[in-house]
């Protein structure tokens, strides 16, 4: 009988053995099958043997032979919970270094990711604290692509009387910057706003003082904030006080609201009753509909459904049709609770986020943990080799395997405990910094219980995702190759370390590729050309007495050099807000609907601004004519049909008002660089508005001052409040640099994890080498060589990283280009620069412990045991 | 005195190991069944029926030597106990009173 050694039968029949069958006869049992396996050998092939043996075993799972099922009895583990818990600590305090870097790395991965969850959560709480928050929706408008969220004045009331789904319905005024005095404070406001007066009911903001019903119900009322009060009144109790709006009129306080939440899209400092303007704004006194200069709000019945949403939204267009305004408008209800992450709508309160960073800042977040958690899985089974000798004792004294599993297990989840806490601290310490950082006021509501539970659950998973692998693979050690001393299995598993790494790299080099276009892109829409020079140009709008001394002003602003250089205009070209479909042209398409904006320009406006006339001339007051002509711009004339040459001399007709055009501007950027260039039509200004200064570089300071000293003269009650216009084109971008700054932030973190583990790796790679480095050495290698030689395999590791990164960084990159009107070139440098980064700094990390191993006297190394 | 009945199966293995004297494992068992029935027969049978019977008190058993065919793993050895044995006896005896009354052309009485 030939013996064939070494053909082993499949291994995971008898795991499934062991499942079923009484575990007394097991090792009866299991030697029968194989000595029936080994038998069989010798008259079958191979295969067959095989065959019969899954059968016999699998055959032996019967009813006969089942084991006594027991509910295991946790009782008796007690005590071996202590024994872990002791050496875990042990472990941790006896490696220091070793333990530090890992409670370091988990702990700022975890931190990282805390905070930005707590953005996420609360960027996507807006306007979740009202009442019947699901039933608010606000009506906004389109006209092809122009979509806005303002309303008519007149509409709201008019669809309640005939809709009745429709709860309630309340309308806010646009933004009303005011003047305000009470006693020895007076200051210039802008978030005031005129409000229905069920407003306060309709929306959840709390009065601290004052009735809602009433508050808001007659002219002259007025609703403060409680820092509103305490600035002007030192404390809030202002029930009864009075303020003095414009120098005109005395408004008197009938309610003193909480501050308000950070995560509300409306945000403002006082509320004036609408009543006080139902009967000097004309859109409120005539209920129009067809001019859209106001927000309005509706509550449904609690009955609604999408579908339900589409009907009455239709309804509401045949509503505005029946109304015979012969405009052709879309209109939508957006969800209050969409408000703040839906995109961009023209006309709308300042302070949206956006969806994409959201989602964006989220995957970050969930990568920046992973990374963590790749570094404690690394460095983990890396120093495997040190408990070999443990586990080795553990299990001669009788452990089983899940004993040992459930110990190391208990480990990770001890360290990521501890991890916990250290983030916490982190956390709490950053929060303000953050807060800055994003402009936010993200509150932490630390009697949530929500918020315990999640926090404990990213501790749980956290430890159990990290230690699965290397308490796996720690308890699978044999006793007797470990005891021996022999060298561990764990160079084996190299694969999946160097998997782990390359990961790591990879999420570091995108971050990197993505801040550096971040910062190209914003750096793009700073210095980009907008067809008008926009440095040096100061402005305040007219205010108070100016309006009616404007005479008076020009002369002065004339008299002296420093301000002489001087336009008005209606509305400064960082965002045009007004705009009409009401027009006409020759040739033009009596179906097509577009929306125009205007502007209103006086005759010094392409000089100061430096635009460049194609056609014709710009205004001027030589030409009586010229408060009903029209200058248009490129787009518009394109549009229209016409070119260069028979623009000039063409009738428009502009919001009902008759004119030539008289010349064509280049095209210029008047709203963000998120929108590209709109037709424009530019109306001779006679009326006011903004007083636009060219300044002269280095006599700015002296300017600003001459300029104070004349508003003072003419128009003493107000104070001189000015800006750059350079700096408001800026402010279009904060989102973007909020975002660049934060994503900036990440990335270092990131690297700075992936760092950390790579030094771990690198220091335990030295020190398994020792002997190597030292035999090298006396062999004659340079110091050069054993760096070079300890680097090699991670240095690979980085290349294939790099591979990964850059195409993903290409494709993220390019959406969220897309974004933007107008991009920067992104080149290939861009990725060039990012990877080389990562390399340097990952040879710096290693440098250190290759160079202390190369440098180490080779007596030493090779003298143990 | 009610006799007690033992399944074909059951005293076919009995008799084996009783057969076997002292060298009778599972394998083993197996091996002489299968050689004497001219049929195979699975482990996990032979296995259910010794601890089917074990547990009814027809056999002891011990653990035995490991060898390295069964790859370190120890073999049990069975006995058979004297209440097996009289229960083996009993049965041999109400089937030799049968075959007493049976007709005679039936008994093929035939020696190997």
């Amino acid at each position: 009988m030939k013996q064939r050694n070494n053909i082993q039968p499949p291994r995971w029949p008898v795991y499934i053995l062991r499942l079923f069958v009484n575990a007394a006869w097991l090792e009866e049992i299991e030697g029968d099958l194989l000595e029936v396996f080994n038998n069989n050998l010798s008259r079958y092939p191979a295969g067959k043997a095989k065959w019969l043996y899954i059968i016999e075993t699998l055959g032996l799972v019967r009813p006969a032979l089942m084991r006594e099922l027991s509910i295991p009895n946790y009782r008796k583990q007690i005590p071996m919970f202590k024994n872990y818990l002791k050496i875990a600590f042990r472990n941790i305090v006896r490696h220091k270094a070793y333990s530090a870097i890992n409670i370091a790395g988990l702990a700022i991965g975890m931190a990282s990711s805390i905070i930005i969850m707590l953005w996420v959560y609360h960027e996507r709480s807006y306007d979740t604290f009202h009442k019947n928050a699901g039933h608010l929706y606000r009506l906004t408008c389109s006209a092809g692509d122009f979509k806005a969220a303002v309303s008519p004045a007149g509409m709201v009331e008019g669809l309640q009387a005939a809709m009745p789904e429709i709860e309630a319905v309340t309308r806010i005024s646009k933004q009303s910057a005011t003047l305000l005095e009470a006693g020895n404070n007076k200051f210039e406001e802008k978030n005031v706003f005129f409000a229905d007066s069920n407003f306060l009911q309709f929306f959840s903001f709390p009065l601290v003082q004052g009735n809602k019903q009433t508050a808001l119900n007659s002219p002259g009322r007025a609703v403060i904030t409680a820092n509103t009060a305490l600035k002007y009144f030192g404390t809030t109790d202002a029930v009864g006080k009075i303020l003095r709006v414009n120098n005109r009129e005395n408004f008197s306080v009938t309610g003193v609201l909480a501050n308000l939440p950070s995560n509300s899209h409306l945000q403002f400092d006082m509320l004036f009753s609408m009543a006080s303007i139902s009967h000097t704004d004309a859109d409120l006194r005539d209920k129009v509909w067809d001019k859209f200069n106001y927000y309005s709000y509706i509550q449904f019945k609690p009955v609604l459904t999408p579908q339900h949403t589409s009907q009455l939204l239709s309804r509401i267009q045949q509503l505005y049709v029946s109304h015979h305004t012969g405009n052709k408008i879309d209109f939508q209800l957006q969800p209050v609770i969409a408000i703040h992450l839906q995109p961009g709508l023209q006309i709308d309160l300042p302070g949206k986020g956006n969806s994409q960073y959201v989602n964006l800042f989220f995957v970050v977040a969930l990568l920046v943990i992973t990374v963590a958690c790749i570094n404690f899985m690394n460095l983990s089974t890396a120093r495997a080799s040190a408990r070999a000798k443990e586990v080795g004792m553990r299990k001669v004294a009788g452990a089983r395997r899940a004993q040992l599993v459930l110990q190391f297990l208990g480990e990770s989840l001890i360290v990521s405990f501890v991890s916990l806490f250290t983030a916490l601290a982190i956390v709490w310490l950053l929060m303000p910094l953050f807060n800055n950082l994003a402009e936010k006021h993200i509150e932490v509501d630390v009697s949530n219980p929500q918020l315990w539970f999640s926090l404990g659950a990213i501790a749980i998973i956290t430890g159990i995702v990290s230690g699965s692998y290397p308490a796996f693979l720690l308890s699978a050690f044999n006793p007797i190759k470990v005891l021996k001393g022999k060298n561990i299995p764990g160079n084996n598993h190299s694969f999946f370390r160097n998997s782990l790494v390359v990961v790591q790299f990879s999420v570091a080099i995108i971050l990197l590729a993505g801040t550096a276009v971040v910062y190209q892109q914003l750096n793009y829409l700073r210095t980009k050309n907008l067809g008008f020079d926009k440095s040096n140009l100061l402005y305040f709008t007219m205010t108070g007495d100016l309006w009616g001394k404007q005479a008076a002003l020009k002369d002065e602003l004339a008299k002296n050099p420093l301000t002489s250089q001087y336009a008005v205009v209606s509305d400064l070209p960082t965002a045009i807000i007004s705009g009409t479909i009401n027009v006409q042209w020759e040739g033009r398409d009596p179906n097509s609907q577009v929306v125009i904006p205007s502007m209103d320009v006086d005759e010094n406006f392409s000089a100061i601004f430096k635009t460049e006339m194609l056609a014709g001339r710009s205004f001027s007051k030589a030409f009586k004519t010229d408060s009903f002509n029209y200058v248009i711009n490129e787009k518009a004339m394109k549009l229209m049909g016409f070119n260069a040459n028979n623009a000039v001399g063409k009738n428009l007709s502009f919001g009902g008002d008759k004119g030539i055009i008289i010349g064509v501007v280049k095209d210029f950027n008047f709203k963000s660089l998120q929108y590209s260039i709109e037709p424009l039509v530019l109306r001779f200004n006679r009326w006011g508005g903004n007083v636009v200064v060219r300044t002269q570089p280095g006599s700015t300071e002296a300017c600003i001052k001459t300029l104070e000293k004349i508003t003072k003269e003419l128009n003493p009650a107000y104070p001189f409040n000015y800006s750059f216009l350079d700096k408001d084109l800026e402010n279009h971008y904060k989102s973007e640099q909020q975002m660049g700054k934060i994503f900036n932030l990440f990335t270092v973190l990131a690297i700075f994890i992936s760092c950390l583990g790579l030094y771990g790796l690198s220091a335990y790679m030295a020190e398994q080498r020792t002997r190597e480095i030292g035999v090298r050495k006396v062999l004659g290698a340079s110091l050069f060589g054993i760096v070079y030689l300890l680097s090699k395999n991670f240095t690979r590791l980085i290349l294939v990283a790099i591979l990964i990164a850059v195409p993903v960084a290409w494709i993220g990159i390019n959406s969220w280009l897309s974004n933007f009107a107008y991009r920067a070139e992104i080149s290939w440098p861009i990725f060039a620069i990012a990877s080389f980064t990562a390399l340097v700094i990952a040879w710096c990390t290693m440098s250190y412990e290759s160079v202390k191993a190369g440098i180490a006297n080779p007596a030493k190394s090779l003298r143990s045991q | 005195m009610k006799i007690t009945k033992l399944g074909e199966f059951e005293e076919l293995v009995l008799l084996t190991v009783a057969a076997l004297r002292g060298d009778a494992y599972g394998v083993e068992i197996k091996r002489e069944l299968e050689e004497r029935l001219k049929d195979t027969l699975s482990v996990g049978s032979i296995q259910s029926a010794l601890k089917r019977m074990e547990e009814k008190g027809f056999l002891t058993s011990q653990f035995g030597e490991a060898t390295q065919v069964r790859g370190g793993k120890r073999k049990r050895i069975y006995t058979t106990t004297p209440y097996a044995h009289k229960v083996l006896n009993e049965i041999r005896d109400v089937r030799a009173g049968l075959w007493k009354s049976v007709p005679r052309f039936i008994q093929n009485l035939k020696t190997r």
